[in-house]
């Protein structure tokens, strides 16, 4: 069977943001134009040029239970409406059948301002706080919050990451990897967002104006949440369908960190992408949800990028509801999905808001055939619709949906995956810090052609990404060139992300004023940046996700990267696991308690695995570290969901035990684990007896982590790369990686022989 | 040209904007071949122009030229500080 088959149908709708606290209150917002954009109230903006926003009116407490981060606690509310207008009883459901992927740009950004504010003032920060910072918590959170046990994901790809989240749940239910997720994305309103869109002059001084005015945008906060489930499960339970979710689209512009291209190149390839994906043609859309920011480079690309891939579309109808909702940067995509769905299902279309009759004039001169539709809402019978979200890092993505699934396109069959280039970047012991960091001169970067220039708009993940992503290309032999820059693809995974510079932001604007933050230093502090400046040095201009999902995400990568190729999405994929360790990353692990006496010593590093579908490898004649032979994630749904790094035998057991099926091989197949231990005795224990336990007292055990600290994506990345290596170097045939982090996720990957 | 001024825009350029201080020479062309800045970065270094000077280089007037190294923006600096 052809692995994407399987029909994939949205059963659940959750919303909250600034224009209703529930699907059907915002969707009868939009339709009528009402804008949710006010003076903020989260926190003082006299000293700024706007003072504008969308606020979500509920409290923390009103959303969830009070002892959330507001990222968390939106993605929570919306979570559970979506569940409960899915029908799904999840107290008979399969738990583990059930995933959750969230996407956030700030992640627990109200938490860092807490947090920093309190260490400014020289006193101890809340715990609560640090625990809420990250993004790699949100999605584990939502799903132990409803016992969820399925694959979890937390998508950071800043403004895209809503959009890429239900692309997400698209590809694992058709790979087999789960039968309901609830996809979608959320955002609070912060400081940090507000101060830096301030920084880059990107506020509107009033409401934004999408495609009109096109003097900024304006900042909005909420969460999005789909029930995306498999045709099939859905049926047998029962379930009310509103449509199908055919396919989607992911680019990468490769031009600059925050602005698009300006000839909308990537956007109509991301179009295009979809369109295809979803087994359809230009001319059968009939609705986008445009990005529609309102600033005027986003505009003019988008307006370009629009009226040329529908050129020969007479019946396109366009807008942008974030002139009501506000731009909610990670839950935009999520909550322009769900107005997408009901506007396709109900055949009512929200119409772009804020238009005056001279605007109106203008903009019926400047559309031409596209049928922008400003103020009041058009009422159509449709079939299918687009929503597009392009976001900092030149990430773009696109999902279609349809009331008609019959032509739902069949691509790639089932092809091997080989390993075919590495790239290793590791930290070397410190004493006087007592951690392992890497040393990145200026000269290695020199060698590899990075110019000066480039390289000091970097931060520190970044110029780890960067580095091993070019030795990976090196070592696979492959010169990225028009040719081949469509058919490449890059999935960052991530622990902690760019939380340096996330907290050095925060601490600038404590210090010296939320209207003086940094420019400069802004578009660093979204996790997808290192992604970014990768696809920007290498021109890679296809599929570009980001993962942030605890010390397992290096794994997790590799796992979506063999997603992307397995649907035809690209043809070679750079997985990879990057962490830094900087003072900042030393305090907070030291104020979580994790290093220091009888715990582990903080490392950071970057590798960069190249994938790679064997047609391609063979064509190109490509060196075969080891081929894959199955990967596998799976959660804890039994123990204290109030720890989310919570030990499992169940869960470890069970992803050793799926890749091993996947790969139709016996315990006694496999030779060597390379684990995840790192020190702490009782994890290095526990891990060990669930080893024998299944392979018996003979299992080899390889650990990283020894030599090179705890790294944690970086590590887990690390434990894939040698233990191909291994296989390369014949020193045995068949071998496991195996690693677990927040959200008490566990993934397995087994490589052998190519 | 006033050195000390010119040391402390090289100093904010260099903390900033993380320009290599052995690359940074006071004629260097910042926006150019030389240094290689971008929008975003005009925008810090008005930003930290007011922060160390209190002189608002965008709402005094300044063109491009007088972005072009640190010898103009120090002449401009020069001509609209108020001491």
């Amino acid at each position: 069977m052809l692995m994407n088959e399987r029909r994939c149908v949205i059963t659940g709708l959750g919303l909250v943001c600034a224009i209703g606290n529930d699907t059907e209150e915002s969707f009868k917002s939009a339709l009528n134009g009402i804008s949710g954009i006010k003076d903020v109230k989260s926190f003082d903006t006299s000293p700024c040029y706007s003072h504008k926003g969308a606020e979500v009116e509920l409290t923390n407490e009103q959303l969830a239970d009070g002892k959330y981060d507001r990222t968390t606690a939106l993605g929570i509310k919306a979570a559970g409406e979506a569940i409960k207008d899915s029908g799904i009883d999840m107290d008979s459901e399969d738990a583990s059948k059930i995933g959750v992927i969230l996407g956030s740009c700030i992640a627990g950004a109200a938490c860092v301002e807490k947090y920093y504010n309190q260490k400014c003032k020289g006193e101890k920060g809340d715990l609560n706080d640090l625990k809420s910072m990250p993004a790699t918590v949100i999605a584990g959170n939502v799903a132990d919050y409803y016992n969820c046990g399925g694959i979890t994901a937390n998508i950071v790809n800043a403004c895209a990451a809503g959009t890429l989240s239900v692309a997400l749940a698209i590809d694992l239910i058709r790979g087999g990897k789960g039968e309901i997720f609830l996809a979608g994305g959320c955002d609070s309103f912060s400081s940090l967002a507000f101060s830096g869109f301030h920084a880059l002059r990107a506020l509107d001084a009033s409401e934004c104006s999408p495609f009109n005015h096109s003097e900024g945008i304006t900042l909005g906060e909420g969460a999005g949440v789909l029930v995306v489930e498999s045709y099939e499960h859905a049926i047998k339970r029962g379930a009310r369908i509103y449509c199908d979710v055919l396919g989607s689209g992911v680019s990468s512009d490769a031009y600059h960190i925050t602005a698009p291209r300006p000839d909308g190149e990537g956007q109509m390839s991301v179009i295009e992408r979809a369109i295809k994906n979803s087994g359809l043609d230009y001319s059968d859309i009939d609705y986008v949800n445009a990005h529609g920011t309102g600033t005027a480079k986003n505009d003019e690309s988008e307006f370009l990028s629009l009226k040329t891939s529908f050129a020969g579309n007479d019946h396109v109808s366009v807008s942008s509801t974030k002139s009501m909702t506000g731009h909610c940067l990670g839950a935009a995509g999520a909550i322009e999905a769900v107005l997408t769905v009901k506007a396709l299902t109900e055949g009512k279309l929200p119409p772009t808001s804020g238009y005056s009759e001279e605007d109106l004039k203008v903009l019926a001169e400047k559309s031409g055939n596209i049928d922008f539709i400003a103020n009041k809402p058009r009422e159509r019978d449709i079939k299918y619709a687009m929503s597009n979200s392009f976001a900092f890092g030149g990430n773009n993505a696109s999902i279609v949906f349809a009331k008609d699934p019959n032509k739902l396109n069949l691509l790639c069959p089932k092809q091997d995956l080989y390993v075919t280039g590495i790239g290793i970047v590791n930290g070397e012991f410190d004493e006087s810090t007592n951690t392992y960091t890497a040393k990145l001169d200026a000269d290695i970067f020199k060698a590899y052609g990075v110019k000066s220039a480039f390289l000091r708009k970097l931060d520190r993940l970044s110029q780890l990404q960067l580095l091993s992503g070019v030795k990976a290309l090196e070592d696979a032999g492959i010169t990225v060139t028009p040719e081949n820059e469509g058919i490449i693809g890059i999935c960052i995974g991530t622990n902690d992300g760019p939380m340096t510079e996330i907290a050095n932001f925060q601490k600038g604007i404590i210090k010296d004023g939320i209207e003086k933050g940094s420019a400069f230093a802004f578009p660093n502090t979204v996790y997808n940046a290192a992604g970014g400046y990768l696809s920007i040095f290498t021109g890679i201009k296809g599929y570009n996700v980001t993962i942030a999902n605890g010390f397992q995400s290096g794994l997790q990568s590799v796992c979506a990267a063999a997603g992307a190729i397995m649907f035809g999405y690209e043809s070679i994929m750079l997985a990879t696991g990057t962490d830094e360790c900087t003072e900042i990353d030393e305090e907070i692990y030291a104020d979580l308690g994790y290093t220091g006496n009888g715990s582990f010593k903080l490392g950071e590093g970057s590798v960069t695995c190249v994938i790679e579908k064997a047609s391609c490898a063979v064509e190109r004649g490509a060196k075969r570290y080891a081929k894959i032979g199955g990967f596998s994630s799976a959660r804890d749904t039994s123990g204290d969901r109030n720890n989310n790094t919570r030990l499992s035998e169940a869960a470890l057991t069970k992803v050793i035990e799926n890749v091993l099926e996947e790969a139709q091989l016996k315990t006694e197949d496999i030779s060597c684990i390379y684990g995840f231990g790192n020190g702490i005795e009782e994890i290095d224990s526990f891990e060990m007896e669930v080893y024998k336990k299944i392979f018996g007292e003979g299992i080899e055990v390889k650990l990283v982590k020894k030599d090179f600290g705890e790294a944690r994506a970086a590590s887990s990345s690390l434990q894939f790369a040698m233990l191909a290596k291994d296989i390369y170097e014949g020193r045995f045939e068949n071998g496991i990686a195996v690693s677990f982090g927040t959200s008490a996720l566990y993934s397995a990957l087994l490589l052998t022989k190519a | 040209m006033n050195n000390e001024i010119a040391e402390q825009i090289k100093g904010m350029l260099v903390e900033r904007l993380r320009i290599p201080a052995d690359e940074l020479e006071y004629d260097s062309e910042l926006f150019g071949e030389d240094i290689g800045l971008d929008s975003i970065d005009s925008i810090e270094i008005i930003v930290g122009i007011e922060n160390l000077f209190g002189v608002d280089i965008s709402g005094a007037g300044a063109t491009k030229e007088d972005f072009r190294s640190i010898e103009t923006l120090t002449a401009f600096v020069e001509a609209h500080k108020e001491d």
